[in-house]
């Protein structure tokens, strides 16, 4: 059960509420059946617990600090069994897949008409699912033609990667967009308890997306690009979300060759350099001519890159690049006398900036 | 366990006019551990990419085994990846992490279990099994993406520079550790660095690459004693080979080699060879390893005719050596190795004795070792 559930739950319930993992013989411990089922319920003094999902070993329980009344007892053991608490939903697959490219025909027609704030409406089947915390993702393959898997395929190796309560939702010809719960956030964390911080969020959603970008590569075959963005509900903003991802991809593949992974957060300076008339980048790529030889040499790329992740902080840098500081300020000197530009002044580190982002667009003319 | 093969491979993308790698011809055995080094650029990753399945082959033919996979798909290669961002998936415990492969296979759950326990007993992180990545270091984390690897017992693994997020002392053990690992699996690997002491210590043989072309395949003792051209040459080798320009002359029938600070006699054995291919008269390029100028008294005593002197711009000593860097030869610095307890000062002038019979030879228009061709 996502993140978002959880909330209205402990609202309704007026108690603590949490999704947790046991094993059976855990469950059985308790005073549980041996072998469980969703729907199984244990009251142990002020504690209730609730089977939402069985999967081999592993129990997925709902853990309530309240001591329930026999009728909302049965009420939840019904949920689970036969609601959307334990199961994605009945559908059969090929049922699901026509259900997810209607629906990706909308958003492709929304995002064409410009109409990004639009809400989904009722009239999806999948409408249901999308009222929980998501987080979504975009993938792009690169893969020759012959090598497209079918929908099934994909769908199945993500399943296993995110969780069945995923969405595979087919966009455009080797487009995809992917939902994912929310939850997965809370699951990157190495402690269950730990609550994860707003700033460590996209540090979650970075790595969530590197490793499905890894996966990807190895176990579905292939080249592709992944944008992530952070949790949405996707009954609200989904054509938002999608327009975002898309034009993040875009601007990461134009503006960082070779990376694969995307994220929104990281393009705010590539978005509007790419929105400036080609005359005026022109202009000023003319006017620091002479510049421009800078970023042939790769050390002087790869430090300025990591010096700029940096935040320009020198040890820090030094520290990334396994340099010694005074190998670090050697070079930035060296830079500063062939060049004119010290990085480490806050007017010159911009131009560099500028000129190593533009530098990467111009150079594949 | 499978050999590679690679037969006239290239690689070119659409809208360049150049290849990114260029008739490429390999047969890479079964067991052997190939290493493809270069600097950045030079096509090694590209090559990698296209065995893995990640990069289409735009001419030529790829068998793995006796397959021809050109048109396979990566996860039907049989194969497996270790890149340099080694991602794991950060939801999932170390376990999940390496199982993940296999269950997506559908092995049986037993099967699965032993792989992973194996792999993991292997690379000593057995204790890590119920950790998140998040929990691991730089060094433990590399070697869960080493065990994800392993738990498919492929044909072939594929390494692309896996240990340059390491610290330098991490790497050197980690170095060590794969080597140990790939003699154990006994299974074909292919890895890309661009470190010489990475390939030289790891690889069976090792692929030299520029500009998307092979410069040389061979071992590492090969490689570093009978390089073919120029490039070979002073790619290989820390700190590199000492290259001088200077003219060849022969006087009362002793071929001697003629540079800024040089006047030294070649030995007879090559100079009959440089005779009988025409190059007295001619400007060429001699090379010489900075572990072949000597010195001690003994070497200069026995060597007259390749006595030269220099003077010490800069020594640098590192304890067990000492590396001087001298003016007055050639063009360019010229770098000695010598023992590190010396007592050699900067500033001060020196003899020093070239062990003439371990000098190479480069033509100056076509930059190939004459003696090894």
């Amino acid at each position: 059960m996502n993140n978002s559930r959880l909330q209205q739950l402990q609202q309704l319930m007026n108690a603590p509420v949490e999704s947790v993992t046991m094993t059976k013989a855990e469950w059985t411990k308790a005073g549980g059946a041996k072998l469980p089922e969703a729907g199984d319920h244990l009251q142990l003094e002020r504690l209730f617990l609730l089977v939402t999902k069985t999967e081999s070993n592993q129990l997925q329980v709902l853990r309530a600090q309240a001591e329930l009344t026999p009728l909302e007892k049965e009420l939840l053991s019904w949920l689970a069994k036969y609601g959307s608490m334990s199961k994605a939903g009945n559908v059969s697959a090929s049922e699901l897949e026509r259900q997810t490219r209607r629906l990706g025909e909308w958003l492709q027609q929304s995002i064409d008409a410009g109409e990004w704030r639009l809400e989904i409406p009722e009239r999806f089947e999948l409408h249901h699912r999308l009222f929980d915390g998501m987080i979504p993702f975009l993938l792009m393959s690169e893969q020759a033609e012959n090598r497209e898997p079918s929908y099934g395929e994909l769908e199945k190796v993500l399943r296993s990667y995110l969780s069945d309560d995923m969405l595979l939702i087919p966009l455009r010809e080797r487009e995809w967009l992917i939902l994912g719960t929310d939850r997965l956030l809370a699951e990157v964390e190495t402690n269950e308890a730990d609550l994860i911080e707003r700033g460590e969020t996209k540090e979650a959603l970075v790595s969530l997306a590197t490793g499905l970008h890894q996966m990807l590569t190895e176990e579905w075959g292939g080249d592709c690009h992944v944008a992530v963005g952070e949790p949405i509900i996707p009954t609200e903003s989904l054509v938002y979300a999608v327009a975002m991802l898309r034009e993040t991809i875009y601007l990461g593949r134009k503006f960082h060759v070779g990376m694969h992974v995307h994220m929104p957060w990281l393009v705010h300076l590539e978005r509007l350099l790419s929105g400036i008339p080609e005359p005026v980048r022109a202009r000023f790529m003319d006017e620091m001519s002479g510049r421009q030889d800078l970023f042939t040499d790769p050390e002087t790329v790869s430090t300025l890159d990591a010096f700029f992740a940096m935040d320009c902080n020198v040890s820090e840098t030094a520290k990334r690049l396994f340099i010694h500081r005074n190998t670090l300020l050697y070079r930035l000197d060296k830079l500063k006398q062939e060049a004119g530009l010290d990085v480490r002044s806050f007017n010159d580190a911009i131009l560099v900036r500028l000129l190593m982002l533009l530098y990467k667009v111009t150079k594949r003319k | 366990m499978a050999g590679v093969r690679l037969e006239h491979v290239y690689k070119k993308y659409p809208g360049s006019d150049k290849a990114s790698v260029t008739d490429f011809n390999l047969d890479i055995q079964d067991k052997e551990f190939l290493v493809l080094v270069g600097p950045s650029g030079c096509g090694k990753s590209t090559t990698l990419r296209m065995i893995a399945g990640l990069e289409e082959i735009s001419e030529g033919k790829l068998y793995i085994g006796d397959r021809v996979v050109n048109d396979v798909a990566p996860k039907d290669r049989d194969i497996a990846m270790v890149f340099q961002s080694y991602a794991l998936y950060p939801h999932m415990n170390v376990y999940q992490n390496m199982a993940f492969g296999l269950k997506l296979r559908k092995f049986r759950k037993d099967e699965i279990d032993r792989r992973v326990r194996e792999a993991a007993r292997t690379l000593e992180i057995e204790h890590l099994l119920d950790r998140k990545p998040k929990a691991l270091s730089g060094g433990q984390r590399q070697r869960v993406a080493l065990g994800r690897a392993i738990v498919r017992e492929p044909q072939v693994f594929l390494m692309d520079e896996p240990l340059s997020n390491l610290d330098a002392k991490l790497r050197t053990q980690m170095r060590a550790n794969i080597s140990k690992l790939m003699k154990r699996l006994e299974t074909t690997c292919i890895y890309v660095t661009h470190d010489q002491t990475e390939a030289m210590t790891m690889g069976d043989r090792i692929v030299v690459m520029k500009d998307g072309f092979i410069q040389q395949a061979a071992t590492p003792d090969e490689l570093y004693n009978h390089p073919v051209n120029l490039f070979v040459a002073g790619f290989i080798g820390a700190p590199a080979m000492n290259f001088i320009t200077g003219q060849l002359t022969e006087e009362g029938g002793a071929v001697r080699f003629k540079a800024t600070g040089f006047n030294v006699v070649i030995p007879a054995g090559k100079a009959q060879l440089l005779r009988d291919k025409g190059y007295i008269g001619r400007e060429m390029i001699i090379g010489i390893r900075p572990e072949d100028l000597h010195e001690e008294p003994v070497f200069i005593e026995a060597s007259p005719n390749s006595v030269i002197s220099a003077s010490i711009e800069v020594s640098e000593n590192l304890g067990h050596e000492m590396f001087l860097y001298l003016n007055g030869l050639g063009k360019d610095n010229v770098i000695a190795r010598v023992d590190g307890r010396s007592q050699l000062q900067e500033g001060q002038n020196i003899k020093l004795a070239v062990d003439m019979n371990k000098i190479h030879l480069f033509d100056k228009d076509t930059e190939l070792n004459i003696l090894e061709a």
